[in-house]
């Protein structure tokens, strides 16, 4: 049996979906330059994820690493996760208080297609940290949390 | 200290045997080492070590987005073989972390040789290859503190001094040559650290990655400190420089990138020090405020012709938080008086026994004066003071009377002063005295004597800068005589300018990149992590020793 993601025909089952992307996150596939895996292995839902942003280069976040946290609900991957950066940071589409990646300033999350994986979530989030509006953000001291 | 840790942990590990894992760096290289999933992360990055050139103790490692802390095994985050883990290099290494050294009133100081690249010659400073080398000595002498400072101290004619010093580099090589300075010039990751710990100098860096790659390299940062030593090699260094600067502007394009190189290091250079006027906490934090003399200066005169300061200064005796920015006894422009003296000034009186041993650290103790200029309390200072410890350091540098005369002979107006002061030199040369005055009970006795000096001192300001004895009259008596005490102690600077600028900071904030490293190294207690740092002001390496020894008080 073939898992392949791409495939549109083939619905992939939430379980074989997120095992995939577990693997990925373990063995480094992919872009490789997020960081991601699962918080609890015995967790049969494969709920709470721990994501991991290593800053871009040529923006203030260079050097610096961020720790998010993804919340894949039952409905994944029909709905986005919930993204919340756990390490605090500056950033137009991130809450100041809470840290939640608000999903209406944040592309990939308001136009959420079941393709997307949280890979795709944590570079798109890698990207927007160098993007210029963001870029040059004064940041908060590294090792601070929301 | 984590690099303690990694070498404990390297030396019982045994990677024989294990798995592959594979490595994948921030640069996006990557590459493959054997190791045990039974070995902790500690010995795992020793390992890495010899795959890359990133020191076990930068190394920060990442697998399924979590970041491995050094006491914990492999396996007990579930690494299996053939698995990825992404490594990126971190900054200031957890060992040795003086990141008190922002407070560091040495900092402030725009030395000769910075004076020259980045104030006067602000083009200059920017040139290419150049760069490095007239900021980074600058850089450099800022962290001794102590020994130089002395030479600053607001005194009124440091525009003299300055310019002494630029004419006399034997002077530079002198101070140099101090065995404590050596020291600091030995260690460029102290230095490294007194940028890194600055926020807004980490933001510059952090958008120019060559910056950081000067101060990644030890090397660079090491011939520099050696250039300053000599003043041959400097003066030689200084006309590259300058060369340097003519060839590119008068290549095509050449100018442009100047301009470029302008926007990206100079103005968010000028924005640190804008910003750190703006914010009275970020005050301590930022000893390159007042780094630019022009920009500095001017902020400080604005200051202090501003009456409302000096009348509110004049009638609070309660603790307020310093909006001044940090003084510089080498701003370029002779507003570096006014600057100093507004500073000192606006200390409350209430806080007055604090910056006196503030100012004796600046002795030559640039540490000591780091931990001093840390405190956030009375109490905390008193405790300090009173640790066996402190007190016999300082004891033993205070009754070195060489010590002290190579410090008061080194400084020509210092000297003077002397001079014309036989019984202020005895007292400067008394050990008994200095020891007394580390004292906590002999603080109050200090205040009147500075109250007896000051008449001498009054008359001595009066006649360099009559405004000034307008807005500190009555109100202000003891401050002024202690003000000027702490001019000729030269640790001014930080020392005791931080004291009521940080007290308002909650400790958790203020030591946040600290308390992280702490957690990192295991040290999961955050409260008694808290009160480790505050009682040795931010310095990890001593807080860590706290909580391991756990001495005295």
């Amino acid at each position: 049996m073939t898992l392949g993601s791409g495939g549109s025909s083939v619905v992939v089952p939430r379980n074989f979906r997120l095992l995939e992307e577990l693997e990925r996150g373990e063995k480094g596939i992919g872009d490789g330059t997020v960081s991601y895996g699962m918080d609890d292995g015995d967790d049969i839902y494969m709920r709470s994820w721990t994501g991991t942003i290593i800053g871009p280069h040529n923006s203030v976040h260079e050097g610096r690493i961020y720790q998010l946290k993804l919340f894949c609900d039952k409905d994944y991957p029909e709905k986005p996760p919930s993204v919340r950066f756990h390490s605090r940071v500056n950033m137009t589409c991130v809450n100041h208080e809470t840290g939640v990646v608000e999903p209406k300033k944040f592309g990939i999350l308001a136009n959420w297609q079941r393709e997307y994986t949280m890979e795709d979530i944590l570079t798109q989030l890698k990207k927007e940290m160098a993007a210029p509006h963001n870029r040059k953000l004064v940041q908060p001291p590294e090792g601070t949390y929301f | 200290m984590g690099g303690d840790g990694v070498a404990d942990d390297a030396s019982e590990s045994n990677p024989a045997g294990g798995v592959t894992v594979h490595v994948r760096c921030s640069n996006g290289s990557k590459f493959s080492v054997q190791g045990s999933l039974e070995s902790t992360v500690g010995s795992f990055k020793a390992v890495l070590a010899q795959s890359c050139d990133i020191p076990a103790e930068q190394q920060r490692l990442i697998y399924k987005g979590r970041i491995l802390k050094d006491d914990q095994t492999l396996l007990s985050y579930g690494l299996e073989a053939d698995h990825t883990v992404h490594l990126v290099r971190g900054f200031a290494p957890a060992a040795s972390t003086n990141t008190a050294g922002a407070t560091n009133p040495g900092g402030p100081n725009a030395t000769p040789s910075s004076a020259r690249g980045v104030g006067l010659n602000e083009g200059g400073a920017l040139g290419g290859s150049g760069f490095g080398a007239s900021l980074f000595p600058g850089l450099g002498i800022n962290s001794l503190g102590g020994g130089d400072s002395l030479f600053g101290a607001g005194l009124p004619e440091f525009e003299q001094v300055q310019q002494q010093l630029t004419q006399n580099p034997n002077m530079m090589g002198e101070i140099m040559n101090m065995p404590v300075v050596q020291n600091l010039m030995n260690n460029p990751e102290i230095m490294r650290n007194l940028i890194m710990s600055n926020p807004q100098m980490r933001e510059i860096i952090d958008r120019n990655p060559e910056l950081a790659h000067i101060l990644n390299d030890p090397s660079t940062l090491r011939q520099t400190l050696e250039a300053a030593r000599n003043p041959e090699l400097m003066r030689e260094m200084m006309r590259n420089t300058d060369r340097a600067m003519s060839n590119i502007e008068s290549s095509p394009e050449g100018f442009n990138m100047l301009r470029r190189m302008y926007e990206t290091v100079q103005e968010p250079f000028l924005n640190a020090t804008t910003m750190a006027g703006d914010t009275g906490n970020n005050l301590g934090s930022n000893p390159f405020a007042a780094l630019l003399g022009t920009q500095g200066g001017a902020q400080a005169q604005d200051q202090s012709t501003n009456p409302s300061v000096t009348g509110s200064e004049t009638t609070t005796g309660s603790p307020v938080p310093n909006a001044n920015p940090l003084p510089n006894p080498w701003t370029s422009a002779g507003s570096g008086g006014a600057q100093t003296n507004t500073t000192t000034r606006s200390n409350p009186v209430g806080d007055a026994r604090q910056p006196a041993p503030a100012g004796l650290g600046g002795l030559g103790l640039p540490e000591f004066e780091r931990m001093l200029g840390g405190m956030p309390d009375t109490n905390s200072l008193n405790q300090i003071m009173q640790n066996p410890a402190i007190s016999q350091m300082m004891q033993s540098v205070l009754s070195n009377p060489q010590y002290m005369n190579q410090i008061l002979g080194l400084n020509p107006q210092l000297r003077s002063m002397l001079d014309s002061n036989s019984q202020l030199r005895e007292m400067m040369q008394n050990p008994e005295f200095l020891r007394q005055l580390t004292s906590p009970e002999t603080m109050q006795q200090l205040m009147t004597l500075q109250q007896s000096l000051l008449s001498q001192f009054g008359r001595q300001q009066g006649s360099q800068e009559p405004g000034q004895i307008g807005g500190g009259t009555a109100g202000t008596r003891n401050t002024m005589g202690l003000e000027m005490l702490m001019n000729m102690f030269g640790g001014l600077g930080a020392g005791g300018l931080t004291v009521p600028s940080r007290s308002d900071v909650p400790p958790e904030q203020l030591y946040a990149t600290q308390l992280s490293q702490l957690q990192e190294m295991g040290f999961f207690d955050t409260q008694e992590n808290i009160r480790a740092l505050t009682a040795t002001a931010g310095n990890v390496h001593a807080a860590v020793e706290r909580l391991l020894g756990n001495p005295g008080q």
